[in-house]
């Protein structure tokens, strides 16, 4: 069986037939974030590599609907023929548009341009059974039914392949200019903070040891270095065996970021918006992270790294998770889609 | 009532006493209708004032098998708060309080009943505001506007409710408290706050809401542009957005409006125009300077006929007041009226503007159009008198032409009202039936029993079918 299928009905075809047999799969994009959620192991890996097609593109109305193997890469170069991007993408071209809406992917530009959630307009997926389901709609305002687009985000290809995404687009800004400075690591988030308290919607102030970097966006008069830093690159992000985002209240992220540096830890820090990714070596710095996330009013998950390190990814099950059971049932009902991901079967209180 | 239901209410009273828990012939046909022209059958109201009364309600009701339909100030215009078979209404306005607002995370707890414009009038002091602004802010409750995941003419540039809602406190169908979100972003699991907030009702009754407030701009600017051709009003709403600017607000008004709000709020709006657009820009000093330049420039080139720039803060109320009283400036021109809330691709304004012409005029009915141009959602008006049959017949047809129209050129049913009773019909016209499959899913997830404002949202007859309910499939002790 052909496992890279090129038309959503293939791919409903291919996981109708997984869903009779009863075999288990994971699902492939880029594979930039198959490293997530509980270790399972499938039968066979089904790529969204042969559905690529830009579907439909509106630069007047700023929409753009492509299939879900499409490439970042490729929706911001068909976006930028028109003057126009997708700010609230990460910083990978080779990721795809599935693999970064199945896994709630953010780029560094959320403190101005929001999460990667608010971008997603419409959803078209192949559930576990092989139903071709339609979520939202593409205009960039609606409210019509549950919206769907925003339970598919980050459900980590537990309830169907995203084969279908329309997203909405924004204005490539007239300006736009990452700034640097380095110095102690108290030092860069004093001077962090500082940037928040000084400007009406910076775009992005990421913290990393004895590191700040600040991205401004919008008319050239307010795209200027803030006092202390010079123009410069966009940060490299955090580097070790495995990966962590931690999410705590914004006003606790500093503090979060001091004990890090304290611990010799690399991390890098989304000023603003409580979002932390911190480098981890062991399943111990696991724990380690998500007890100091959960002592500043957080939570951690593990975003990528080897089967150990993914031991428990997510810690205590959140609220609600017998609704979530329920809609896996429902979309799923075999329950070959990428099953026991999101489990936590040893957190799960008796 | 049946004896069953008259037990109801006697367990309802001893836990609220006996004036908090409504059952007069006054009460329930109050409480049978909203903002919408829908007429429902309550059987009894409820008035709790804690999340703890909530939830003992919704044990009772659970306990005894009867349908709940919340409501918060009763603003909305889909029969999304009206009870339609006769069950339990448990009504959230009195659940005012609001927590003390956390500064340093920009946001607040807040309970459904609190007013929308009370939000941000309490935080203004602090240099913020709750972005989402629905004409009816001085009336419609937080929790309605969760429900509806209501938008308002600030939401082209700050995006709707559910982009500024961070958690919400829910009881669920059982009675059970849930917490979902909060202020840590991004909690592990499916995003279920998101589902919530536009649900209508239908998942549970939010009981407390974590709204995040946003900044004040430092800089402000209102300009009201007049125009000879809807045509050209269309042009310059596109031209704007394409020169990469997005303004705050985008609002479009047309004659048969114009006349009926210049009436009523005296605000020196040009009668003979066309239409009208409202826009505002804002955000530093040079973004506005610079945004301003570009707004006159294009309406220049597309033949405005004067821009007029708010000069203070007084003329900048009174153009907003034009916009957001209209419409109960309707009631000018008719007793009632009758209204969609669709959505068409930006770059269809000027057709479908044309087609709602047309409709209207074929069926005799009079519209009159005040909308959030920027990002295509219309609010055409056919104002009515209920009292007559054919005029109503016709503008319910007017209605049902101008909804398919809608879908026809690309756009869906509703941008920001919801779907409640009168659109859930129309649903097959946007989603196949799988589709429509899957939501009921996403529903009975929430609300195995069916009770949570049941026959609103989805059309007739869609069910979640037999597949995969029994909660076997998912290995006990797993999550998901």
């Amino acid at each position: 069986m052909d496992l890279t299928p090129s038309t959503r009905e293939e791919m409903a075809a291919v996981l109708r037939e997984a869903s009779a047999a009863g075999r288990v799969v994971d699902i492939r994009g880029a594979g930039l974030h198959a490293r997530r959620g509980r270790p399972f192991t499938a039968d066979e890996v089904i790529s969204t590599r042969g559905l690529t097609r830009l579907v439909d593109h509106v630069p007047d109305d700023m929409t753009i609907t492509v299939e879900g193997g499409t490439t970042v890469q490729e929706v911001q170069g068909a976006a930028a023929a028109h003057r126009q991007g997708w700010p609230q993408a990460p910083a990978e071209p080779s990721a795809t548009v599935g693999g970064v809406l199945a896994a709630a992917v953010s780029g560094r530009r959320r403190l101005r341009f929001g999460p990667i959630r608010d971008s997603l307009l419409e959803v078209v997926v192949a559930t576990g059974d092989g139903r071709i389901v339609k979520g939202g709609g593409r205009t960039v305002k609606t409210v019509t039914g549950y919206d769907l687009p925003r339970l598919l985000t980050g459900s980590l290809g537990t309830l169907g392949v995203i084969v279908q995404a329309t997203l909405r687009l924004w204005p490539l800004p007239m300006a736009e200019t990452w700034f640097g400075a380095t110095g102690d690591d108290a030092a860069m988030l004093d001077l962090g903070q500082q940037v928040i308290a000084d400007l009406h919607r910076p775009t992005a102030i990421v913290a990393s040891p004895g590191a700040l970097h600040v991205c401004l966006t919008g008319v050239p008069d307010d795209v200027v270095a803030p006092p202390g830093m010079q123009p410069g690159g966009e940060p490299h992000g955090p580097v070790g065996a495995g990966l962590v985002q931690v999410g705590v209240p914004p006003v606790a992220l500093p503090a979060l970021a001091r004990r890090l540096a304290a611990d010799g830890q690399d991390y890098e820090a989304w000023l603003g918006t409580g979002i932390c990714h911190v480098a981890v070596a062991s399943a111990g710095e696991v724990a380690a992270v998500r007890d100091l996330a959960a002592l500043h009013g957080g939570h951690a998950q593990v975003i990528d790294g080897d089967d150990p390190l993914r031991a428990d990814p997510f810690g205590p099950p959140p609220p609600g998770a017998d609704i979530m059971r329920r809609i896996k049932d429902a979309f799923d009902p075999a329950g070959i889609l990428c099953p026991g991901r999101f489990a936590g079967a040893e957190a799960v209180p008796a | 009532m049946t004896t069953a239901a008259t037990g109801l209410a006697d367990r309802l009273r001893d836990l609220l006493g006996p004036d908090r828990v409504l059952e007069g012939d006054l009460a329930r046909s109050l409480y049978s209708h909203d903002g919408s022209i829908v007429d429902g059958a309550c059987g009894l109201v409820v008035l709790p004032e804690t999340t703890e009364e909530v939830s003992a309600c919704m044990r009772i009701a659970h306990a005894a098998g009867v349908e709940v339909t919340p409501r918060g100030s009763g603003t909305g215009l889909t029969g999304g708060a009206v009870p339609l078979g006769g069950g339990l209404v448990v009504s959230l306005a009195r659940m005012r309080a609001m927590d003390e607002v956390d500064v340093a995370n920009s946001c607040v707890w807040v309970q459904p009943g609190v007013l929308n414009l009370d939000v941000s009038t309490a935080v203004a002091h602090l240099g913020l505001h709750y972005a989402p602004d629905p004409s009816s802010q001085q009336a419609c409750s937080i929790g309605g506007n969760v429900g509806t995941n209501a938008g308002g003419p600030h939401c082209l540039a700050y995006g709707v409710t559910v982009q500024h809602v961070m958690g919400v406190e829910m009881v669920r169908p059982d009675g059970e408290v849930v917490m979902l979100g909060g202020v840590a972003p991004d909690p592990p699991g499916y995003d279920l706050r998101g589902v919530v907030v536009g649900a209508e009702g239908t998942v549970g009754v939010v009981t407390r809401v974590l709204l995040r407030l946003t900044p004040l701009p430092p800089d402000v600017r209102t300009m009201l542009l007049d125009f000879t051709t809807v045509a050209d009003a269309s042009a310059v709403v596109q031209g704007v957005i394409a020169e990469g600017v997005i303004p705050a607000a985008l609002e479009m008004m047309d004659r048969n409006m114009t006349l009926a709000v210049e009436e009523f709020v005296h605000a020196g709006l040009p009668t003979d125009a066309a239409a009208l657009l409202l826009v505002e820009v804002d955000g530093t000093e040079a973004e506005v300077t610079t945004a301003t330049a570009v707004v006159e420039r294009v309406a220049r080139e597309h033949g405005v006929r004067t821009v007029r720039v708010a000069r203070d803060e007084d003329e900048r109320a009174l153009l907003w007041k034009a916009r957001k009283t209209a419409f109960g400036a309707v009631a000018r021109v008719k007793p009632s009226y009758y209204l969609h809330d669709c959505v068409v691709p930006r770059t269809k304004l000027v057709e479908i503007m044309e087609a709602i012409g047309e409709i209207t005029e074929r069926e005799g009915v009079m519209c009159l159009n005040v909308f959030h141009a920027g990002d295509g959602n219309l609010h055409p008006i056919i104002a009515l008198d209920r009292s007559d049959p054919d005029e109503t017949a016709r503008a319910m047809r007017a209605g049902d032409q101008i909804v398919r129209a809608c879908v026809a050129m690309g756009g869906t049913l509703s941008g920001e009202h919801g779907i409640g009773v009168e659109k859930r019909e129309y649903m097959p016209l946007v989603f196949d039936h799988d589709d429509l499959e899957a939501q009921a899913c996403v529903r009975r997830a929430f609300d195995p029993s069916g009770r949570m404002n049941p026959d609103k949202v989805l059309p007739t007859g869609t069910r979640c079918g037999e597949v995969g309910l029994a909660d076997a499939q998912v290995p006990e002790g797993t999550w998901i």
